[in-house]
């Protein structure tokens, strides 16, 4: 590095320093600070872990955080009154089941993606990283993202160039966050959540085509505005294919149309807005045979190719996490969300129902090619909207004639 | 027309080739005619009509290849083209050149991209590589050589490689 | 073309039309450029730029005598080195005026053979993740191996076998030749099936290639393609059959001939002639005589003065050479004819008209391959 030598640059890397400390607090020091620090001591004084109330109280924690309730001696009541207990909002948001928990759930996602690719393909994928099969090469390429430069086009314009790495990981936080992963383990619940979601969702293009366009390439321009059409034309089958379901749970709350499918998951009478959710999410997160922003053959890497480092590292995270709120919605809407027999905790029947639908989006990357815009936007246009549109005609007479 | 006694017997479609290019006179000259292979020389001229014969009448539709050779003894460059046919009944196996000498110093040359417009490609390369120009060819910039090549066409004799001495 | 202060030629856009430069440097690409311009998603025009891998073999073989040129002129075209030397051999031998034994045609024969399966199988594999279909690129070049491995048996090395020379070939095959390469194609059969059921037969890959680049027949002979692209459009045009150098008249094989004149059927076109390359070495396999494989020829061997002009059918089509000489142990002159140059006219051709996300399947599907045409 330079040294310092003006005022200016001693202010970038004060910037530098905020933005790295920016990345690693949800990725590092955050998990570190609750294994080590809070795990232990809320496990001493309360074996009821996560089944806490969750009253999100702002004012309750103001009030817990002033100086006079802090006994710095006394670890158990430091920690609640700061409000960063297991059940603090913070806690949540930030870890379980917020950012970090997703975050590594994502890598654990990246590598089983490369491994049953390799399957697929007769290859042995990751080998070496961690003991078993390479299972810490996400990690391994989370640190080789970090120690790189950061490049930032020279024509680049530096402020909207950036914009996109906080975007995408806002939308990807805010999506989980309105995301429930069990009956109490949620960030944040309304009764509108679905909508909310599905709201988030839609500005994921805003944020492409920021991208594509700040990085003043042609590949990118290119790629972003195929995304930008993309995921517009597929967010009305998306959101037409939820309907059916909103018709028959009578509930815009996930929590609400969970409960709904206590007699009968809603995939058996809602097929073909299953099969509408699960081939426009694929699109939305743009994974093969609908990654055509990203064509590598034909765009280099598409909307990302200037991007380097941590800042793609960083966006790729916020994808994948779009693809784990997609798989989530999907487990939600379609496949009983957290309901299962009871010794097991319900967040683990979510989760184990989630990766198996991520297995399901993962698998068609190894049997198939890219479909080309024109045909993309057919097959969005015209079928998977008539679908949905048939799909909600099924849910109106199930729900007239009283069978569910 | 002079044809050079041919070793072997030669098989119907040369025999009927050679008979139908000696109808053009004093236009082209045999070089050979051996099975398969037949090659003519013609005037700089009478390329181009030559070449339509060629085309129309002899019923071969494709340029192969093109040739380019320096012979800095006689102070000329010989162009061949090579035509193969398709179409043409049992003429797949035949290819015709046509050759044909320009003096080094005024290396001219109609373009037969009128008659066979794949010739484009070869004779972009060897215009280059021989500095050869083709009068007529639309687009005849550089092709294989880098924009900054700055010296004689190499495919001349009298460029060296470097680190290649004299005679070696 | 307006030529700006500095002297370098600049080009004028429309307002609504934006200018794309694919390669050097581009996963698409390989060592070639071609900048097309794009309106909206349809491409409007096309300028190919070969030439950054143009290494002089031609003018380079005038200064090595016969023996010497064969491992440079294999350089060329690194997934095809026995066919890019084949027409060298034949031309070399024509002008040095030497008859080949029956045994060293046939092993020419095979080494040809297997060679254009290694060849098809790249090209399968680029075609594949140009499409975007991750698969098909790691089987065939997984199961290229077993194929290098059985040229390896032969040649001895890996990729450049220096094999088929003037004068015959260089060694003889080993013992176990025959039952090693006759197990290796039967798994390669039936490896081929799997290609078609994950591949070819995808309902994605027929979308994205039927009906896309058409090359009519009529435009294919004028501009005078060669090999699959020639054969996908509705020529049955092979220079084994056409002009047949070894002893290809010995052998029954098929040529394909797909009338669609599209890119699936310069797909279907590879896959046909593998299955036809392993036809052929099977038979050869049974009949192949003993006997000498190599001509002894002088170190500085001298030919006599004339030219001469071979092609054999390559992997990506015609291979020709054209070698005139004075006389001496050197070539006067060497021209390679190669297949890769002649296609690359009909690029352009192809290209314009289609959409951005069709030019790579358009591209490859010519099995350009810039080494080759820039020799």
């Amino acid at each position: 590095m330079a040294e310092l030598t003006t005022f200016e640059q001693f202010v970038k890397r004060v910037l530098e320093i905020v933005f790295w400390v920016l990345i690693f607090l949800p990725l590092v020091i955050l998990p570190v600070f609750y294994l080590v620090y809070v795990l232990p001591v809320e496990l001493q004084c309360n074996f009821v872990l996560l089944g806490c109330s969750h009253s999100i109280d702002w004012a309750t924690a103001l009030y817990m955080f002033s100086p006079n309730q802090l006994n710095p001696f006394d670890p158990t009541s430091f920690i609640s009154s700061m409000g960063l207990g297991a059940s603090s909002i913070l806690f949540r948001a930030g870890f379980f089941p917020g950012l970090t928990f997703v975050a590594v759930l994502s890598s654990f996602v990246i590598w089983y993606e490369r491994k049953l690719l390799a399957k697929m393909q007769y290859r042995v994928g990751p080998l070496y990283a961690g003991r078993v099969g390479g299972i810490f090469q996400s990690f391994a390429d989370l640190f080789k993202l970090l120690f790189k430069e950061i490049v930032i086009p020279a024509k680049a314009d530096r402020l909207m160039f950036l914009a996109p790495v906080f975007g995408m990981m806002a939308l990807g936080g805010a999506l989980i966050g309105i995301v429930p992963v069990g009956a109490n383990e949620f960030v944040a619940s309304s009764p509108y959540s679905l909508l909310i979601a599905l709201a988030i969702l839609s500005f994921f293009p805003l944020v492409t085509l920021i991208a594509g366009w700040a990085s003043n390439n042609k590949f990118s321009f290119i790629g972003a505005i195929r995304a930008l059409y993309q995921m517009i034309s597929y967010e009305i089958p998306l959101i037409l294919s939820v309907i059916g379901v909103v018709i028959l749970a009578g509930s815009l709350d996930f929590t609400g149309i969970v409960n709904s499918q206590n007699k009968i998951w809603f995939i058996a009478p809602m097929i073909l807005g299953a099969i509408v959710f699960y081939i426009t999410a694929m699109a939305e997160v743009e994974r093969i045979p609908f990654d055509l922003p990203e064509a590598d053959s034909e765009l280099v890497a598409g909307w990302l190719t200037e991007y380097t480092s941590m800042v793609f590292g960083t966006i790729n995270l916020a994808i994948y996490i779009k693809l784990y709120a997609m798989s989530a919605i999907f487990t939600l809407l379609f496949l009983g969300g957290w309901s299962g027999p009871a010794p097991v905790p319900d967040f683990v029947w979510f989760l184990i129902k989630t990766i198996i639908v991520m297995t399901i989006f993962i698998i068609p990357r190894g049997a198939n090619p890219r479909i080309r815009i024109d045909q993309l936007i057919d097959l969005g246009w015209v079928w998977l909207i008539g679908l949905s549109f048939l799909n909600i005609f099924i849910a109106l007479v199930l729900k007239a004639s009283g069978l569910l | 027309m002079s044809a050079t006694q041919p070793k072997m017997e030669l098989p119907r479609e040369e025999k009927a080739l050679v008979a139908a290019l000696s109808s053009l006179g004093e236009k082209v000259k045999l070089a050979f005619a051996k099975p398969n292979r037949i090659k003519i020389f013609a005037e700089r001229n009478d390329v181009v009509e030559v070449s339509r014969f060629i085309r129309d009448n002899l019923h071969f539709d494709h340029c192969a290849n093109v040739t380019g050779t320096d012979f800095p003894k006689d102070k000329q460059i010989e162009i061949t083209y090579h035509f193969g046919s398709i179409d043409g009944e049992g003429l797949r196996r035949i290819i015709l050149s046509l050759a044909c000498k320009v003096p080094s110093a005024d290396a001219r040359l109609p373009s037969l991209i009128n008659e066979f417009p794949s010739v484009e490609l070869h004779e972009r390369e060897t215009a280059e590589m021989l500095g050869v120009v083709f009068d007529g060819h639309p687009n005849l910039k550089r092709l294989l050589l880098p924009e900054d090549w700055n010296d004689i066409p190499p495919m001349l004799k009298a460029y060296r490689l470097p680190g290649r001495l004299e005679g070696e | 073309m307006p030529v700006g202060a500095t002297g370098i030629s600049t080009q004028q856009v429309e307002e609504d039309k934006l200018v794309v430069s694919i390669g050097p440097q581009h996963p698409g690409a390989g060592h070639f450029r071609f900048t097309i311009t794009v309106e909206g998603d349809m491409i409007v025009d096309v300028l190919p730029d070969p030439g950054y891998v143009h290494r002089g073999a031609e003018k380079q073989t005038e200064y090595r005598n016969y023996t010497q040129s064969i491992p440079l002129l294999e350089r060329s075209s690194l997934t095809d080195v026995t066919n890019i030397i084949g027409p060298y051999s034949l031309a070399a031998e024509e002008l040095m005026g030497i008859e080949i034994p029956p045994r060293a045609q046939y092993l020419r024969m095979i080494m040809s053979e297997n060679q254009r399966i290694i060849s098809h199988l790249y090209w399968l594999g680029i075609q594949a993740i140009f499409l975007g279909h991750s698969t098909m690129f790691m089987w065939p070049l997984g199961d290229r191996d077993l194929l290098i491995d059985l040229g390896e048996m032969i040649g001895g090395a890996r990729i450049t076998y220096s094999y088929w020379i003037p004068g015959g070939v260089r060694n003889d095959i080993p013992g176990n030749f025959k039952e090693r390469a006759l197990k290796t194609y039967d798994y390669f059969e039936k490896r081929l099936v799997d290609y078609e059921r994950i591949f070819f037969e995808n309902p994605l890959f027929l979308k994205r290639t039927q009906g896309v680049g058409v090359l009519k027949r009529e435009e294919a002979i004028r501009f005078g393609v060669v090999g699959p692209v020639l054969r996908a459009s509705d020529v049955k045009s092979d220079t084994r059959l056409d002009e047949p150098y070894c002893l290809y008249k010995d052998v029954n094989f098929e040529v394909p001939v797909y009338k669609e004149c599209d890119t699936w059927a310069r797909c279907m076109v590879h896959l046909f002639e593998m299955r036809q390359s392993i036809r052929i070495i099977r038979q050869i396999l049974e009949k192949i005589p003993s006997g000498s494989v190599r001509v002894k020829l002088s170190p500085q061997q001298r030919t006599r003065p004339g030219e001469a002009y071979a092609r054999v059918e390559a992997s990506r089509g015609a291979m020709a050479f054209h070698i005139i000489s004075d006389g001496g142990t050197k070539p006067y002159r060497t021209k390679i004819s190669v297949p890769s140059f002649r296609n690359l006219i009909v690029l352009k051709k192809l290209l314009i008209g289609s959409h951005v996300a069709d030019m790579p399947a358009i591209y490859w599907s010519l099995d350009y391959w810039p080494v080759e045409a820039d020799r």
